[in-house]
């Protein structure tokens, strides 16, 4: 048994309302033993993380809900020196503010940057999964409650089982074991438009072919002329772009450390 | 949700309403949870709670094999989310304040100790007085400049949009008492959120009494079983509905796109709902969009695909029409290649989009934003996309122009299908906006419950006499700075088409002009048009006394010679219900809550203070408390046969169950699309005019909307396109959209949404700016990176910003939200809270045309150097002495007087 929380990104519309609940449970309110006042700013055990991706006028945003993993093999808890920090029976990862001397040895151990300094307290800070919440009959974390498309769930890992399949987690190889799982996080894409520069019309239907070592993708320009290649692993890829009475136009070694936009691609009549 | 229900850490649990918008809806329900005498948390009401799902008669949608349905819960924005922070604001007002320097026995115009310093409204600072000085200053002056100068000497500024209330209106409370004193002057509303449908596509459609299309019953069934492509014409569904409905749209537009529509969006900006939904972004220049429609017109006419058929039967005037967009008119085709240059569009765009419309089932949605709205000339967009979507067979499946916002529309029309078995109408006390001369009680637009309630009828029953005179919001500026002044339509908010061939003028017969102002609604200078002339307006010594009641001190405030203390609806009783966040109608006790802060009383209880030094107070309250009132808001509510009132007293809410006979009403317009003859529009034909007959009628040389709508570049209102001559100083095209943070000029101070990067911008000297967004095309060009401290400027004046430099605009375009607080560094000239209204063009629409602009217009942006900084520093020591908190922003502590 153990509590998971998963997160569809793909239906997360970045309202930060999770963000802000959060705030409203924690900040001014005194939760000890879970938890200590949230300070009024700059802390954030549920943030947003905003993602911008490619150029005018091919952008997609995705947006992050970036909280404390409650990580099966929390990185935090053998760092702390004090013995503050207990993973409970029920899978949630609670820092103790009585026992927290304010060492930031956590803060350094977690591979997520999900745990806050407060100054004012000396004490580490960070999501309770609102433990003083669900252990008084809440069904669910505060940011859960708040979430307007269910983006964000949360319960008893057999219960999400389908939604945890086919899902990710954040930084595997830290080997944390996290137990928030992501959903539809989009990769990279390389897209464009193709038309005729002497018409002045799109060209619909084109070729479009993306390749690299070890992948190949065709696909057809659109009613717009538009062409995406969506859900890339960084790398180098080739495109090839072919219409039916157009010269062909070949990009090479294309970069997806970042979204590509290949921008307005004319086509000369052959 | 019983009584006995409490919260963790919490002695007390209760309900209110988080809605913004001012009038009539209270918003989403949210329960609050009180401990010690504080809010502890503040979450959505789950509708369980004390009710099952049976009982509710859950609404659905099915559509390609999906269904829709609501969730059992309200889904608030991050504004009611957040809105703790609101209370508890450093900004709050917490005891009534006195400007320094305004000493009330000065002469009218007297400068100097023991004057009236009118000049130095926006600069001098306040001290704290008593309740009873305050009130007794009020009455004073009421009583002064009423025998002075008559009663119309005295304007009331009290239109939405502030906490949706009943008991103890946000809006209007004074003018009962205004009008117990024998009348007052009326600050009319123009028609700011669909100025260009209501001056424009009216005349194309009807469509009262909004001018957006309607009906609007069944529309997201009818959409969801039957379209194919959704346009979302400068429609952001994850900004503008949030604070005023909830994220109902946030559903939707997933829903919609899951079942397999697709999602163009055509907008300067990627805003937050492209952001998510769109499957094609149309970047296009702020205010060009009729020339983008007249292209897709031109296209079809050329290609002939347009509904033929449905034309000759749909039809007026529109061979006039297709002579404009052909070029026998005037000689210039509206072709793509036109439309390219205006719209920065490419052409081959252009034609994809005009060919994807006229294949494609095709329904265009707004968020009451968009073309139709607040640039120059914006009547003509508006009218264009009425003309586009009849060209393709408006009110046949699948065919609507829909909105992402308002669920319970205007006049019953419900566009998803939750409607209750009653639909329930909690009274609002007092009227904000009673048109001229309206004595009656239909005239006052009073609701339609009141015969069958003798108590309420009562209580409600107007005061005795109805203004006599009236000033538009965007002209209260010209009203007092140079009349007399006149202008068309308008003397009531809301009102059919025929209306706008009335001309008025300012001052009326018989009245006064304006000499004192009691405001409600203090956001002229960060909502409204030309506001840095409206700060000058407002020092005018003309004007002798100001007095603003609100819950911070904020904008408008600033300008005021006495500010009273305002609850919070937290802080106050009152009956609430959601009829339009289109989940489930509710209806719900507002009970206490917490005292209020300070010294802070209700909107009511504000103006009964007053009352009582005029002796009116028994005639203003009709000897009724809080509660008597509260419990005949249940009585009149409608739903006062399904649940009692003591049941509803200690579960605290009721959820109507939905009326069946909601799937039964025909969808928009397709009784008008399948019989124009048995079903006409309210258009002086009946038909869709294509030239308007009544524009022909009574403007026929109106060069600014005439009657057939046409691409204005420019003309004796507005000079603001890319081809003026001005853009030699002020190359880009300013937008500002609704702000996603903030409802308009509401919220600007809470914390925690500051702390959003969107929000604001923390510049290099620690000082939290409103963002301006660039492209980075744009921002290289002007040596400007992110975070940079930036100047945006026309000749209206100077507004400071922080530097969002971002892929999530187009080139061309510089754009800063509405609605951030104002902090003057030279009042009327230069600002650093972000008041871009300040630089908004001061003509109305157009000629005819009594709206406001203020989007679309031209200004620069530049960096600020760290010279011209210290420049300022050192000139205007007093503006960066203010205290100012560095999460809050401007604060009350900055303009107390130490």
């Amino acid at each position: 048994m153990a509590k998971t929380f998963v997160i569809d990104v793909g239906k997360c519309c970045g309202c930060y309302n999770c963000q802000l609940a959060c705030k409203d449970e924690h900040v001014d309110n005194d939760w000890t033993p879970y938890a200590k006042p949230q300070p009024d700013t700059g802390q954030f055990w549920m943030k947003i993380q905003e993602n911008v991706c490619g150029t005018v006028p091919k952008v997609r945003m995705h947006y992050i809900p970036l909280l404390c993993q409650h990580c099966e093999n929390a990185p935090c808890i053998p760092a702390c020196k004090d013995g503050a920090i207990v993973r409970r029976d029920d899978g949630l990862v609670l820092i103790d503010p009585e026992k927290c001397t304010g060492c930031k040895d956590c803060m350094t151990a977690c591979p997520y940057g999900v745990i806050y300094f407060n100054d004012e307290l000396n004490l580490a800070q960070k999501c309770t999964g609102c433990a003083h919440l669900l252990d008084n009959g809440y069904k669910m974390p505060r940011c859960v409650e708040a979430c307007p498309t269910d983006a964000i769930m949360f319960g008893e890992e057999e219960e999400l089982a389908d939604q945890i399949a086919g899902a990710t987690v954040l930084q595997p190889e830290a080997g944390a074991k996290p137990r928030v799982y992501y959903r539809n996080v989009p990769g990279r894409f390389i897209s464009g438009t193709v038309y005729d520069p002497v018409e002045k019309e799109v060209i619909i239907g084109a070729v479009c072919l993306l390749t690299s070592a070890n992948h190949a993708v065709e696909t057809f320009t659109d009613t717009y002329g538009d062409f995406w290649f969506k859900d890339l692993p960084a790398g180098k890829y080739d495109v090839t772009i072919k219409a039916e009475g157009f010269e062909g136009k070949y990009f090479s070694a294309l970069d997806t450390a970042k979204d590509v936009n290949l921008g307005d691609i004319p086509l000369t009549k052959e | 949700m019983a009584k006995s229900r409490v919260g963790i850490g919490a002695d007390k649990q209760v309900i209110r309403g988080s809605g913004l918008m001012g009038p009539r809806d209270s918003g989403p329900p949210m329960v609050v949870d009180v401990g010690e005498g504080k809010i502890k948390r503040i979450r959505p009401l789950a509708y369980e709670t004390e009710y099952d799902k049976k009982d509710f008669n859950v609404w659905k949608i099915e559509a390609r094999g999906k269904t829709l349905t609501p969730p059992l819960h309200a889904i608030p924005g991050p504004l009611a989310q957040s809105y703790k922070k609101r209370v508890y604001s450093k900004n709050r007002v917490r005891y009534p304040l006195k400007r320094v320097d305004w000493d009330p026995s000065g002469a009218p115009g007297s400068t100097g100790p023991g004057g009236r310093n009118t000049q130095n409204r926006g600069t001098s600072k306040y001290v704290r007085i008593s309740w009873d000085e305050a009130a007794e200053l009020v009455a004073a002056e009421l009583r002064r400049v009423g025998g002075t100068y008559g009663p119309e000497a005295v304007f009331s500024q009290a239109d939405m949009h502030g906490e949706s209330k009943h008991l103890s209106p946000s809006h209007g409370c004074m003018n009962p008492l205004l009008s117990l004193l024998g009348g007052y002057t009326v600050q009319m509303r123009n028609f700011d959120s669909w100025e260009g449908q209501t001056w424009g596509a009216k005349h194309v459609w009807g469509c009262e009494p909004v001018g957006e299309m309607a009906p609007t019953s069944n529309l997201y069934p009818d959409i969801a079983q039957h379209a194919e492509l959704l346009l979302f014409w400068g429609c952001d569904p994850e900004t503008t509905p949030y604070p005023i409905q909830g994220m109902m749209s946030s559903r939707l537009c997933y829903w919609l796109s899951e079942i397999g529509l697709k999602s163009v969006y055509v907008c300067p900006d990627l805003n937050y709902g492209a952001a998510v939904h769109a499957d094609k972004w149309i970047p296009i220049l702020p205010n060009t969009d009729a020339a983008l429609h007249l292209a897709i017109a031109y296209m079809w006419l050329t290609e002939g695909t347009y509904d033929k058929d449905y034309i000759a039967t749909h039809a007026y005037g529109f061979e006039k029409f297709e002579d404009y967009v052909m070029g026998k008119e005037d000689g210039v085709p509206k072709t793509p290649e036109w439309a390219s240059e205006k719209c920065g569009v490419p052409e081959w765009t252009i034609k994809a989009l005009a060919r994807d419309w006229a294949n494609k089932i095709t329904s265009l949605i707004h968020g009451n934003a968009g073309p139709g709205i607040r640039g120059p000339y914006s009547s003509e967009p508006a009218r264009l996309e009425a003309m586009l979507l009849g060209m393709q067979g408006l009110g046949k499946p699948g065919r609507h122009q829909a909105k992402m916002l308002e669920w319970w529309s205007w006049v019953g029309w419900f566009p998803l299908p939750f409607k209750g078995i009653v639909s329930p109408s909690v009274f609002m006390l007092t009227e904000q906006v009673r048109p001229v001369g309206a004595h009656t009680v239909e005239e006052g637009m009073r609701p339609s419950y009141m015969g069958t309630h003798p108590e309420v009828v009562e209580l409600l029953k107007p005061a005795p006499y109805a203004p006599l005179q009236l000033i538009p919001r965007c002209l209260v500026h010209e009203a007092i700075l140079d009349p007399p002044i006149s202008w068309w339509g308008l003397r009531a908010f809301l009102e059919p088409a025929h209306e706008q061939f009335t001309q008025y003028t300012y001052p009326a017969p018989g009245c006064s002009e304006i000499h004192m102002i009691w405001t409600d609604s203090p956001c002229s200078i960060t909502c409204w048009n030309d506001s840095n002339t409206y700060i000058r307006a407002l020092q005018s010594p003309k004007i002798e006394c100001i007095v603003a009641q609100h819950q911070w001190l904020e904008n408008d405030c600033l300008l005021a010679d006495l500010v009273l203390p305002v609850t919070t609806r937290f802080e106050m009783l009152d009956m609430g219900m959601d009829t339009g966040s289109g989940l489930l109608m509710s209806v719900f006790v507002e009970d206490e809550c917490i005292d209020p802060v300070g010294e802070s009383l209700s909107d009511f209880d504000v103006v009964v203070k007053v009352a009582e030094k005029l002796g009116l107070a028994e005639a203003y309250t009709k000897g009724k408390t809080h509660e008597e009132k509260q419990k005949l808001a249940f009585d009149g509510s409608g739903v006062e046969d399904l649940i009692t009132w003591e049941e509803i007293k200690d579960k605290q809410y009721y959820v109507i169950p939905v009326d069946d006979g909601n799937y039964e009403q025909p969808p928009g317009l397709s009784r008008f699309a399948e019989d124009p003859a048995s079903s006409p529009l309210s258009t002086p034909t009946g038909l869709l005019e294509f030239s308007s007959s009544a524009l022909e009628e009574h403007f026929p040389d109106d060069s600014e909307r005439p009657p057939v709508a046409h691409w204005i570049e420019k003309g004796e209102s507005h000079d603001e396109r890319l081809s003026s001559e001005r853009t030699k100083d002020y190359p880009l095209l300013c937008m500002s959209n609704h702000p996603r943070w903030r409802m308009h000029a509401q919220g600007d101070d809470v914390t925690w949404t500051r702390e959003i990067p969107t929000m604001k911008i923390t510049g290099p000297d620690g000082y939290q700016y409103e963002p301006v967004w660039l492209n980075p095309a744009e921002a290289e060009a002007r040596g400007i990176q992110q975070g940079d401290i930036v100047k945006i400027f026309n000749e209206r004046g100077t507004v400071l910003g922080g530097a969002f430099v971002t892929e999530r605009l187009r080139s061309g375009v510089a754009y800063m939200d509405h609605g951030a607080r104002w902090d003057p560094i030279i009042p009327g000239v230069l600002d650093r809270g972000g008041a871009i209204n300040t630089l908004t063009p001061h003509n109305v629409m157009s000629k005819h045309c009594t709206g406001m602009v203020v989007s679309g217009f031209l200004v620069e942006v530049a960096k600020v150097t760290d010279e011209e900084m210290a420049g300022w520093r050192r000139d205007y020591p007093e503006a960066f002495q203010r205290d100012y908190d560095l999460a809050t922003g401007v604060s009350l502590s900055g303009w107390l007087e130490q």
